[in-house]
C-alpha cells in the first residue's frame, strides 16, 4: 500500500521521550505550554500549564495556520518554510516544523525571550526528528497493535452512534 | 495518516469534506453535530466570513469512546468552497486520511463539481499520494431541489473511479449519516 496512506504508529517509550523533551523546553525557555502535533493538526502530546481549555480545537487551528502561512511562502517562493511566530498581547506562540510530519510548538509570555525560544525549540526539534524516524523505521503490523478484531469492533460502534 | 498513540491508547484520524461553493460540506457537519449524543461531540469551530461563507474550515471533533482499548476520534473538517480558495482547501487536506467529495446535483453545477473533483485529484496527488488508491466517498446532496441531474448521469461525469456514493438532503439530513458511515469504515479500514 501507498507508504503515506499507512498509519503512524507512535510505542508508548517513544511518547515518553517526546513528553521529556517537551517538559524540558518549557522549563528551560520558563514557557508555559508545549504541544507537538501531527501535521494532521491531532495532537500527539502537550506538557505545561494544566489549564489550557480545548487543546483538540487548538490543535486544528494551529497546524490549519501553519499550512496556511506555508502556502503563502510557496507563493512567496520561499525554498523551505520551517518556522512561524505569533506575537499576542498575553502569550506568544513559536511554531517549528519537524521533517514535514509533525509540528513544535511552544506558548510562552513576556517573561521569555523569543532568542531562547528560537535556539531551544531547534535543539528540541533536532531531539525529535531522530523519535520521528525511529517511529517510522519500526515496522510494527497494525494487528499486533490493535488486535485482529480490531476493526469489526469500530464498524459496530460507528453504526451505533452515527445516526439519526 | 492516521495516528496510533499506543501510550495513550488513542486513534486519530482526519477526513474532509470537498466539493464547490455552495454545495452543502458545513450542511453536513452542522447536521452531524445536531444529532450525535452530546459525550461523542465536541464544539463545532466555524471559521466563516460575516455572510457564513466558510473561510477556512470548520472542524467538528468526534470521540467514539473506547473500541478495543482504543480512544478513537475522527476530526471532521469542511474546506472553503470558492474557486478563490484553492490554496487554502490544500492547507486543509493536509494530512486528512479520507475524502467526502460532496456533489450539487443540481445541473448548472455540473461543471464546477467536474472542476473542483479535478482539483481534489491533483491536491492529493502533490501530496505524495496515489489518488487511485485514496479513501474516497461521493455524496449527491441537494436531491430535493427541482432542476437535479439523474444519478447515472452524475456517475458517469463524476464517479469513474467507481466510489461508493450517497444521495442526500443535508440540510434535513437525508443522506447524512449513511455517507458519514461510509467513510468512517473506508478510513478505519486502511488503517
Amino acid at each position: 500500500m501507498d507508504p503515506q496512506l499507512t498509519s503512524l504508529i507512535v510505542p508508548s517509550e517513544e511518547i515518553t521521550k517526546v513528553e521529556e523533551c517537551l517538559n524540558h523546553l518549557v522549563e528551560d525557555t520558563g514557557g508555559n505550554y508545549a504541544l507537538l502535533l501531527d501535521k494532521s493538526g491531532q495532537v500527539i502530546s502537550s506538557q505545561g500549564d494544566g489549564d489550557r481549555q480545548d487543546i483538540t480545537a487548538l490543535g486544528a487551528l494551529i497546524a490549519g495556520t501553519f499550512a496556511s502561512s506555508r502556502e503563502v511562502a510557496k507563493l512567496l517562493r520561499e525554498k523551505d518554510f520551517r518556522v512561524l511566530f505569533q506575537q499576542g498581547v498575553r502569550e506568544n506562540i513559536f511554531i517549528a516544523l519537524i521533517e514535514e510530519q509533525w509540528i513544535l510548538c511552544i506558548i510562552f509570555n513576556k517573561g521569555t525571550h523569543i532568542g531562547l525560544v528560537k535556539v531551544l525549540t531547534k535543539k528540541a526539534t533536532d531531539e525529535l526528528a531522530t523519535v520521528l524516524e525511529r517511529v517510522r523505521q519500526q515496522h510494527k503490523a497494525r494487528d499486533e497493535v490493535l488486535g485482529s478484531s480490531f476493526r469489526t469492533s469500530m464498524e459496530d460502534t460507528i453504526d451505533l452512534l452515527f445516526r439519526d | 495518516m492516521a495516528l496510533i498513540n499506543v501510550a495513550a491508547r488513542e486513534i486519530h484520524c482526519k477526513i474532509v469534506y470537498y466539493g464547490p461553493g455552495m454545495c452543502g460540506k458545513t450542511s453536513n457537519l452542522q447536521y452531524i453535530h445536531a444529532q450525535v449524543p452530546r459525550d461523542t461531540k465536541g464544539d463545532l469551530l466555524s471559521i466563516a466570513t460575516e455572510t457564513e461563507r466558510t473561510l477556512f474550515f470548520d472542524f467538528l471533533p468526534l470521540d467514539l469512546g473506547k473500541v478495543r482499548g482504543f480512544q478513537t476520534r475522527f476530526h471532521l473538517y469542511t474546506v472553503p468552497g470558492q474557486v478563490l480558495y484553492e490554496r487554502t482547501r490544500v492547507a486543509v487536506l493536509n494530512g486528512s486520511d479520507g475524502v467526502v467529495f460532496v456533489a450539487d446535483s443540481q445541473r448548472s453545477k455540473l461543471e464546477e463539481n467536474i472542476k473542483s473533483l479535478k482539483e481534489l485529484a491533483v491536491n492529493i496527488t502533490r501530496q505524495n499520494k496515489k489518488f487511485q488508491d485514496y479513501p474516497v466517498i461521493l455524496q449527491y446532496n441537494k436531491r430535493d431541489l427541482g432542476d437535479v441531474l439523474p444519478v447515472p448521469v452524475l456517475d458517469k461525469y463524476l464517479n469513474g473511479m467507481h466510489w461508493q456514493r450517497f444521495e442526500a438532503v443535508a440540510t434535513t439530513g437525508v443522506g447524512v449519516f449513511d455517507t458519514l458511515k461510509a467513510i468512517s469504515k473506508l478510513v478505519i479500514s486502511r488503517l
